[in-house]
């Protein structure tokens, strides 16, 4: 009975102890207020850092992200379910800006176009002219491809493939990383100057569909086939078009995935991927703000990779890197819509059969 | 905290963990490619449940929103899936986990007499070896497996000589050439594993074409033509519409963590995805299609006009138990593979162009064979005559399944043809000879007609273990429809015909 009796006691106490654990235990976690934003993939090392998280925590926000494509992200993703987006580039922002009626948008960060690769591939592209130091010539990478040059048939070729001289990308139709090649090449495409009209997009679009098209299947994210540069090697992508933020912030982290034999190169010229927050409700718009003004958010971006507003952080972690921070060929990508008409074009080509 | 207090909360938090443990199981459609992580995955401590499916199987499912009941696929490419409209709508999240390509294994004497253990010949080279005659190898079924799809890419990027991704034309022109070298294919099948196995059993075949980490784990000299690959990447892939993002999270970057990475290197000889790790020779990779109907051609390509053409016989139960139903659901099964089927899967296994398909109905006795060549073009009218004769198909008298099964053996064998028996009944032997007489007849066939295996259909009442003792004793494999759809069986079975 007295037994029976202490049972029940115990039971309730615990009973009312887990209770009361759960709900103290919870009481931490629901001081974060949760921001689900969808981004650009190659933010998502960022995002995913602990010393990120934490700076977050201590303006109790708890950031949850999914990657997707930049115009994936500007068309066809849920935004619904997000209180922010991320996307890589300033039109794909504009855009969401625009079709969500939000107000502001934040730029906190921006890392220009860049060209990963190794030094047998430098040294004959140098010996081609396509090259000169850190400098890949668009105008003359295009020349190149256009006679459909294969790199066994470039003179003192050491990448002995039978395949075209190519950049990889990512499939232009869904990645920003790609969109911003779009934007470089069409512009010299278009005689060096940005493309302004229906009539001027048609001639470009034709000018440079050949290059996404003949390479082949293309990734739809920019780490897939950066991995494929670090992991796989030369065999797979000889050259890849990324953010430099990417190779800076394996450089940085000094993690051995850049190997001697690798090397940067900056087309031009090039663009600036300035990636754009558009937040949809006010917690949003503090992450937003936090990215953008706290210096702690800055100091972790760099080493990311990333360039902030205040130029020096970079410059500092830049030091006796292959990296520059003197950028001199910078155009600006096209318009939302004129982009967006490219990308359209070189569509309906990937649809022929 | 007092320690009671202490110790309370640590119940709580079991109670918590045991039941976000239970709602945390990431469901995964996977490729039966990646089962041999299983043992790996325990290790990761998370609740992690596998389902197999063929690649291209899986691929329709979730390109047409029919894999909702899962979280995540683990296949070995995500490329042909990728070329369906609508599938990357589908598809969140992509990591890669691990690399391998796939290249040519030729058992070490042979890879000696062709030089090609000292020097790695082109796919042009290999291509001239197998016109010639010099080697036979077996490739699984590129409709139904994503290493003989690979290779068939890689095999016509490579002798096209094409300059940029493949086209139709370039397909169109580079299918004599294909023929060439696909007529050393001695072996198919519809997964790489049943492959391995039936390579062991079959003699006279020199070597695979698979994964670089299937044929490390046998006896075979590996050949890395110089000219490229085409490599499985793994992509361990979230559905845009699970809600379990956060354990597809933990799964991914575990299985990334150097240790982890090092173990699949070390057991299963996949390359690691993460850099700074693997020490294995860099590849040439040969471009890939980036388009539907480029890949789709190829496939086509293939079945119709470039492998050996198939010798197929199907035993088909027609006794009086198959009445109804079950008669009406053979009738369809056997309609579904004339191209009445419309989805991808379904088209790639109807009766090919030049397939020569034997149907022996029986009942208590088997009935005479009935022959159906199939032309090289234009093959309506002899899948009408297929159709036709599957509608007529009738139920009635008893079951003679060894004396059916005899007659198909009797046939004869073609050399340099790929002869398979499919055995379909519902119920056990009735009538005629028994297990064992058809045993002893079995192993006094010669070795031609020794070799054809006999894939068994399971339906009905069929006596699992006989049927199983039929498929061990032929070198086939067993297929279950006795919950699925006999039609569905049937499909997957053409994948190693």
């Amino acid at each position: 009975m007295t037994r029976r009796w202490i049972g029940a006691v115990l039971a309730l106490l615990l009973g009312g102890a887990v209770v009361a654990a759960l709900v103290l235990g919870n009481r931490e976690g629901s001081e974060l207020t949760v921001v689900r934003g969808v981004i650009g993939s190659e933010k998502k090392p960022f995002f995913d850092d602990p010393q990120v998280k934490a700076a977050f925590e201590k303006h109790g926000l708890r950031v949850e992200v999914d990657t997707a494509g930049s115009r994936e992200i500007a068309g066809s993703v849920d935004l619904a379910k997000y209180a922010f987006a991320f996307p890589s580039s300033v039109p794909a922002a504009e855009k969401i800006k625009k079709d969500r009626g939000a107000t502001v948008t934040f730029s906190p960060f921006y890392s220009p176009m860049s060209v990963a690769t190794f030094e047998p591939i430098v040294a004959t592209l140098t010996q081609a002219g396509v090259v000169t130091g850190e400098t890949l010539d668009v105008r003359k990478y295009l020349d190149l491809v256009a006679q459909g040059t294969r790199w066994d048939a470039l003179p003192g070729s050491t990448y002995r493939a039978r395949k075209r001289v190519l950049l990889t990308t990512t499939d232009v139709r869904t990645s920003n990383s790609a969109a911003m090649y779009l934007a470089m090449t069409s512009y010299v495409a278009n005689g060096d100057d940005v493309v302004k009209s229906a009539d001027q997009t048609a001639k470009a679009a034709e000018a440079v569909a050949p290059l996404f098209l003949d390479q082949g299947y293309s990734e739809s994210t920019t780490e897939a086939p950066f991995e494929d540069y670090l992991a796989v090697g030369m065999g797979k992508t000889p050259m890849v078009v990324i953010y430099e933020a990417q190779y800076a912030a394996r450089l940085f982290a000094a993690d051995g995935a850049i190997r001697p034999e690798m090397r940067l190169l900056y087309p031009s010229p090039t663009v600036l991927s300035k990636h754009t927050l558009v937040p949809f409700d006010e917690p949003a718009t503090r992450v937003g703000r936090l990215l953008t003004e706290d210096p702690e958010f800055a100091a972790l971006a760099a080493r990311y990779g990333f360039r902030t507003a205040n130029p020096q952080v970079f410059a500092d972690l830049a030091k006796n890197t292959p990296l520059t921070t003197n950028l001199v060929n910078v155009v600006e990508p096209p318009t939302y819509d004129h982009l967006e008409q490219l990308i359209s074009l070189i569509e309906e080509r990937y649809l022929k059969p | 905290m007092t320690r009671l207090a202490r110790l309370l909360l640590v119940f709580a938090l079991l109670a918590t963990g045991a039941c976000s443990g239970e709602e945390d199981t990431l469901k995964i459609l996977a490729g039966s490619e990646v089962k041999d992580l299983e043992p790996l995955l325990k290790e990761s401590g998370l609740n992690v449940e596998l389902t197999y499916t063929g690649t291209l199987d899986g691929a329709e499912q979730v390109a047409s929103g029919g894999a909702g009941q899962y979280d995540a696929i683990w296949f070995s490419s995500n490329r042909y899936l990728s070329l369906i409209d609508g599938a990357r709508e589908r598809l969140s999240t992509q990591t890669k986990i691990m690399v391998s390509p796939v290249v040519l294994g030729l058992n070490p004497a042979k890879a000696t007499e062709l030089g090609w253990d000292t020097t790695p010949p082109s796919w042009s080279d290999i291509a001239a070896a197998a016109s010639a005659g010099k080697f036979t190898f077996g490739m699984t079924n590129p409709a139904s497996s994503n290493s003989g799809f690979s290779a068939l890419v890689g095999v016509a990027a490579a002798l096209s000589d094409a300059d940029e991704a493949l086209s139709a034309e370039q397909i169109d022109a580079v299918t004599p050439k294909l023929k060439g070298f696909f007529s050393a294919q001695r072996l198919t099948s519809g997964s790489s594993g049943w492959l391995a196995d039936a390579y062991a059993r079959t003699p006279g075949v020199d070597g695979l074409i698979n994964y670089e980490s299937v044929l490390r784990g046998m006896k075979l000299t590996l050949i890395y033509p110089t000219d490229g690959v085409v490599s499985a990447d793994y992509p361990l892939t979230l559905l845009a519409a699970s809600p379990r993002k956060t354990a597809y999270d933990e799964l991914a970057a575990w299985l990334r963590t150097p240790d982890v990475q090092r173990k699949i290197m070390d057991t299963t000889f996949r390359r690691p995805i993460v850099p700074g790790l693997g020490s294995a020779e860099p590849l040439l990779e040969l471009p890939f299609p980036n388009k539907r109907s480029a890949a789709d051609e190829l496939i086509g390509a293939y079945l119709n006009d470039v492998r050996v053409p198939a010798r197929a016989r199907f035993v088909l139960d027609t006794s009086g138990s198959m009445e109804g139903d079950r008669i009406a659901a053979l009738r369809a099964a056997l309609v579904t593979l004339t191209g009445a089927d419309t989805s991808a899967s379904g088209t790639f296994s109807r009766f090919r162009n030049r397939e020569t398909v034997t149907m022996i109905p029986f009942n208590s006795a088997p009935r005479p064979p009935r022959v159906f060549t199939l032309p090289e073009r234009d093959p309506e009218q002899a899948l009408g005559e297929i159709r036709s004769f599957a509608e007529n198909l009738q139920a009635e008298g008893g079951t003679a399944i060894f004396d059916a099964l005899r007659t198909a053996y009797q046939e004869p064998v073609e050399a340099g043809h790929y002869t398979s028996i499919v055995l379909m009944t519902d119920g056990e032997n009735t009538d005629g000879s028994g297990a064992e007489e058809f045993g002893a007849f079995y192993r006094a066939l010669p070795e031609g007609q020794r070799t054809v295996p006999t894939f068994v259909v399971l339906f009905g009442d069929s006596d699992v273990a006989e049927m199983t003792r039929i498929a061990e004793l032929t070198g086939g494999a067993v297929f279950d429809a006795r919950s699925g759809s006999l039609a569905a069986a049937f499909k997957e079975i053409r994948g190693y015909q």
